[in-house]
Parts: C-alpha cells; structure tokens; sequence
C-alpha cells in the first residue's frame, strides 16, 4: 500500500483536508459548469446571469459555421502533420539517447527536451522567422513544423521510458543468428515499440490540436478550430463558443474516465503480480 | 557511433542521425539563432536616405565644375606645371565619383547594421510591462505551490487506492480541457455584468472592473496554470517510502517537521519541474492576456510581441523582445534548479 495508515493523521486534519479538497474542485469546475450552462441559454451573448430560458439553437448555429469547420479541417492537417513529422523524429532521438554511447550525450539530451521548457510562442516565431529565410511564409505548413519542434520531445520520452525496459539481448541474440538489421528492426523492435507509437500519436494528436500559443504566432493568415475559438472570444463572441466548449467537456469527461479506469486496472494488474 | 551502428546497421544508423540532424539543427537550434541574429541588426533607411541622396547630388555638382577646370587647364600651353594640375583634377574626379558609387549603393541596398539598439530601444513603459508580466508569473507560480502541494500529496500519501482515483480524474479533467475555454470561463464570471459583480451587487459593492484593471488576467491566469504544479510533484511524492512517514510520526514529528524534513525534500525535482512549467506557461502566455485584457486593459508582454510582429511589423524588435523573454526563462530555470538542487537530468524525466 503506498498510502499512510490514516490512523497517523488526526481526525481533525483529516476534516481539514477534506474541506480543503472540496473548495479546490468547487473552484476547479464551477466556472467551467458556468460555461455549459451559458451554453443552453436563449440570450445573444455568453451569460448565466441574465437567463432567457433553455434552448439548443447554439447547436445550429455552431453547425452552420463555415470558419469553423475549415478551422477544424485545418486542425486535424496539422495534427495528422505533425504525428508524421513527431514519431521519426522522436524515435530517432530515443534510439540515439539510450543505445549511442558518448559524451555529447547529455548535452544532445538537454538540447531535444529544451522545446518543452520554452515557451510556445517562441517556438512559433522563430520557426516563422527561420522558413521566411528560406521564403516560406507562415501558413499551415510553418505551425505543423513548430508544433512538430516540441510534440517530438514528448514522442521521444514515451520512446525512451518504452526502450529503457527493452532486453537487448534479443536483438543480439537474432543478430547472431545471422538476421540482417533492417529484419531486427521489423520483426523485434518495432512490434515492441507498438503499443507506445500508438499512445504518442493519440498524445501528439491531442496536444496539436489543442495548441494555441504557438499556432497563433506560426499560422500566418490561415486558422485552426482553436485560433478561431481565440478570435471569436476576442471579437463577436456567441454562446456558439460555450456550445464548442460543452462539445469538449463531454469529450474531456468520457477519455478522462476511461483513462483512469485503464490506469486503475493497469495497477492493479501490476500489484496482482508483483504481490 | 560504433555502439549504434551495432544495434541498427549502418543504413538505420544513418537515418538515425540524419532525422536527430534536423530535428536539432533544423528545428530547435537553427530557428533561435535565426531569431537571435534577426535581433541583432536593423535596416538603415531612414533618416539617413535623405541626407545621402543630397550629398550625391553634391558631389555630382562637383565633378561638374572640376570638369570645367579641367577644359581650363588644357587650354594652357603645354607645360609640367600644367600636366601635373590635369592629374590632381582627374584624380579629385575620380575620388568623387567613387564615393559616390559607395552612397548610390547604400541607397539602393539599405545596409544591415548590428548593434544591440533593438535591445535597448525598449523604453520605460514596455520594461515596466515586461516586469510585471514577469512579476505576475513569479507570484502564480507561488500561489500554485502553495495551493498543490497539499492536494498532491493527498493523492501520493494519504488517500485510499479508491478516493485517489477519484481525485485523479477530477485533476485530469479540468487539466485535459482547452486552455482557451478555461480562460473563457473566468471571462463570463469576471465580466462587467459577470458572475462576479452580481454576487458583489447582493453584498451591496459597486461593481468592479476586473478586466479594465488587468486583475482578470492573472486571476485567470492562476486559474489556466495551476494544475501544472500538481502533477510534477504528485509523482516524486508517490516514489517516497510511506514507512519513512510514519517512523518520524511514531517518533513524534509534528506534521510540519515532516514536511519540511522528508517530504519537500524528497520531492525537491518534482517542485522544481512544477516551478518552471507554470512559470514558463505563465511568462510566455498569450491566451489568457489576450482574452482578458479585451483591448481595454494594458498590454501583457507576449501580446507586444505579437504587436512587434504583426502588427508593426518590426521583426527585428520583435525578435529582440522574443529573446528577452527567453533569456527571462533561462534566468528563472538555473535559479530553481540551484535553489532546489537539482540537475538538468532530474528535471527532464
């Protein structure tokens, strides 16, 4: 058991934290009922304060928007993009972490997670400044790269953390059997990479998608459904928006579940065999 | 290299470093010192264009009126004296007529000058912006230790398998969702005829203008980010031996000994892996800002980068402020990984 006995924690501490953990999510998720609430509401702009009655005519509209549609066409572009772009290149850099053996190694490591500790903006503009050079202005293509230039370092830790419990031996041992390297690398590494090229791709999915602050600084004139989402809150805002976010809150709730549930049942698989 | 080519072959090998190449150089090193050199120069034009193309017309004037006297000269009788005045007039006409071949050149092509003029061309008040947002990241980032450590630590520590389930999807789902629709969210309530003020108009207070005064933004901004310190620190947290806990407890530590004596310090790379994240996200956001200022409130940082690019369009300054606000980033990393006591590696896991 990884929990202390709550017999060392006194009564009273224990009422304490649990008034404390009930405040943090009543903050944590009333705002955002607030939003599906203004979602229902029958009245032009975002509000639960003044309340005209329930409707789904958001639906319609929402559904009648043509920007919004190209934005989320645009956006799974990108996305599809950017898993081409993030799974070799994460991959390669994994390989070369955990089986190239040299002093430049911990310098090339800092150098491939250093996307992750700068801030996106930057990888936006200077992914836009670095193909302008080349006479490529921002479009779609330039924020599929500076998305790619950080998404890489999250495919090339899940790589990594998958590699690390690899056996070689088995590699060597069909090596020495007289296996050339590109049937090693077909028949035993990737089939034990698998399973984590598909949980990355779905995470760098997920994380392009959503990605606002280096899209918005790489995009050029072109949009995503989340830049577009940024821009109507900014200047003609509806409770269309709120409909896109009770769209993304069942979606969030229902994955989120289900995630948990698998992590759950993972652990307790893995406590079953190691006790 | 050996090692690689071992494992892979050498057309695999090949591939492998050629994709690490580009990765690397094409894409995180060649793009910032593209930016770093961009704000280094300036375009020179400006004022002195002008100046330049009146002194052109200048010296053409003057190789003008030396020709005269050089149709003078030859009209003397042929003498030393006089072959000797042809040559310095030649050679004034052709010193001229150099410079200004050099200024029509400079007319043409505007030179690039390096200096670090972009960098100080900041004035007082976009330093005073650039403080602030600095200011407010250092102070959200404060509140969200604050505010986590204790829920992170209920999760590792205290709560049973099942009620810390619970609070695990309840921390993934506010955390999963859009950061433009949790920011949205606190515009609703933050708004002029907001949630907010309504409950403030029941209690009898005027109503607040809490996007005009720039307060929105941080709110929101504490709001966006928080989640970012919990779960860095829940996992180093959960890797501590529970027994450790309870042997200075039936020693009898008091709860805050505990802490500070076992539990913070055992969770020292989680802290600082949740410092920087939400100071990074903080510093460098352009949502919250740029949702919750609404045109009305004083710019944030970020967004006078973005003016500096696409609205001015002066890459230069722009880039310059870019890279302030990395160097900003930098700065507070090497701070929290020698206060904490941690190395690159046990930040990057």
């Amino acid at each position: 058991m990884s929990h202390v006995s709550s017999s060392a924690f006194g009564r009273s501490s224990q009422i304490i934290l649990n008034v404390y953990l009930v405040i943090f999510f009543a903050y944590m998720f009333l705002p955002l009922i607030l939003m599906v609430v203004a979602g229902f509401n029958d009245f032009d702009t975002p509000s639960v304060t003044t309340w005209k009655g329930f409707t789904w005519k958001w639906f319609g509209v929402l559904a009648q928007d043509t920007r919004m549609w190209t934005g989320l066409i645009n956006s799974i572009m990108i996305a599809v993009g950017v898993i081409l772009v993030s799974m070799p290149l994460g991959l390669a850099g994994a390989f070369m972490i955990t089986r190239f053996q040299s002093r430049f190694n911990g310098l090339l490591y800092g150098v491939m997670v250093s996307p992750l500790l700068t801030p996106g903006i930057i990888l936006g503009i200077s992914t836009l400044i670095f193909w302008r050079e080349g006479g490529v202005s921002g479009g779609l293509f330039t924020a599929a790269v500076a998305q790619a230039t950080y998404i890489s370092s999250y495919t090339m830790l899940m790589f990594m953390a998958r590699l690390k419990r690899q056996d070689v031996t088995l590699e060597e041992a069909a090596l020495d059997l007289g296996a050339s390297h590109t049937q090693v690398f077909r028949r035993i590494t990737m089939p034990f990479l698998k399973p984590t090229i598909l949980t990355a791709s779905v995470i760098a999915f997920l994380q392009s998608f959503e990605n606002y602050n280096t899209t918005i600084f790489s995009i050029g004139g072109s949009h995503t459904l989340v830049t577009e989402i940024g821009s109507r809150m900014r200047f003609g805002l509806t409770p269309a928006v709120n409909v896109i976010g009770i769209i993304f809150v069942v979606l969030t709730v229902t994955f989120a579940t289900i995630y948990v549930i698998f992590r759950e049942r993972e652990k307790k698989r893995a406590a079953a065999v190691a006790g | 290299m050996n090692s690689l080519r071992r494992s892979f072959g050498p057309i695999l090998s090949l591939v492998i470093v050629v994709l690490v190449g580009v990765w690397v150089i094409g894409m995180i090193v060649g793009p910032q010192l593209i930016m770093v050199e961009q704000s280094l120069w300036n375009k020179e034009i400006g004022g002195d264009a002008a100046m330049n193309s009146t002194r052109i017309d200048r010296l053409y004037n003057e190789v003008d009126t030396l020709g005269f006297d050089i149709s003078d000269a030859e009209a003397l009788a042929e003498s030393p004296k006089r072959t000797e005045k042809i040559a310095t007039i030649t050679a004034e006409i052709d010193a001229k007529k150099s410079t200004i071949k050099e200024l029509e050149a400079v007319e043409i092509k505007p030179e690039k000058i390096y200096s670090f003029k972009n960098y100080t061309l900041m004035g007082a008040s976009h330093f005073f912006i650039f403080v602030k947002t600095i200011g407010a990241a250092v102070a959200v980032t404060i509140i969200a230790f604050i505010v986590c450590y204790p829920i992170a630590f209920t999760v590792a520590k205290v709560a049973t398998p099942g009620k810390a389930a619970l609070i695990m999807l309840f921390l993934i789902i506010p955390y999963s969702i859009n950061e433009l629709l949790r920011v949205f969210a606190w515009l609703m309530i933050l708004d002029n005829n907001g949630v907010a003020n309504l409950l403030l108009g029941f209690m009898g207070f005027d109503p607040i203008s809490f996007l005009g005064s720039g307060a929105g933004v941080f709110i929101a901004m504490i709001y966006a980010y928080i989640l970012f310190m919990v779960f860095p620190i829940y996992n180093t947290v959960e890797t501590l031996d529970s027994s450790q806990i309870e042997a200075a407890r039936d020693m009898g530590a008091p709860t805050w000994q505990i802490h500070r004596k076992i539990v913070i310090p055992h969770a020292k790379p989680g802290i600082a892996v949740g410092c920087i994240m939400t100071f990074m996200l903080s510093a460098g956001s352009f949502a919250v800002p740029n949702i919750m200022t609404r045109g009305i409130a004083e710019p944030w940082f970020t967004q006078l980068i973005y003016n500096k690019f696409f609205e001015s369009s002066n890459w230069n300054v722009g880039s310059a402020y870019a890279f302030t606000l990395v160097i900003a980033c930098i700065v507070f990393i090497f701070m929290m990984m020698r206060f904490f006591g941690v190395g690159i590696k046990d930040i990057a896991k």
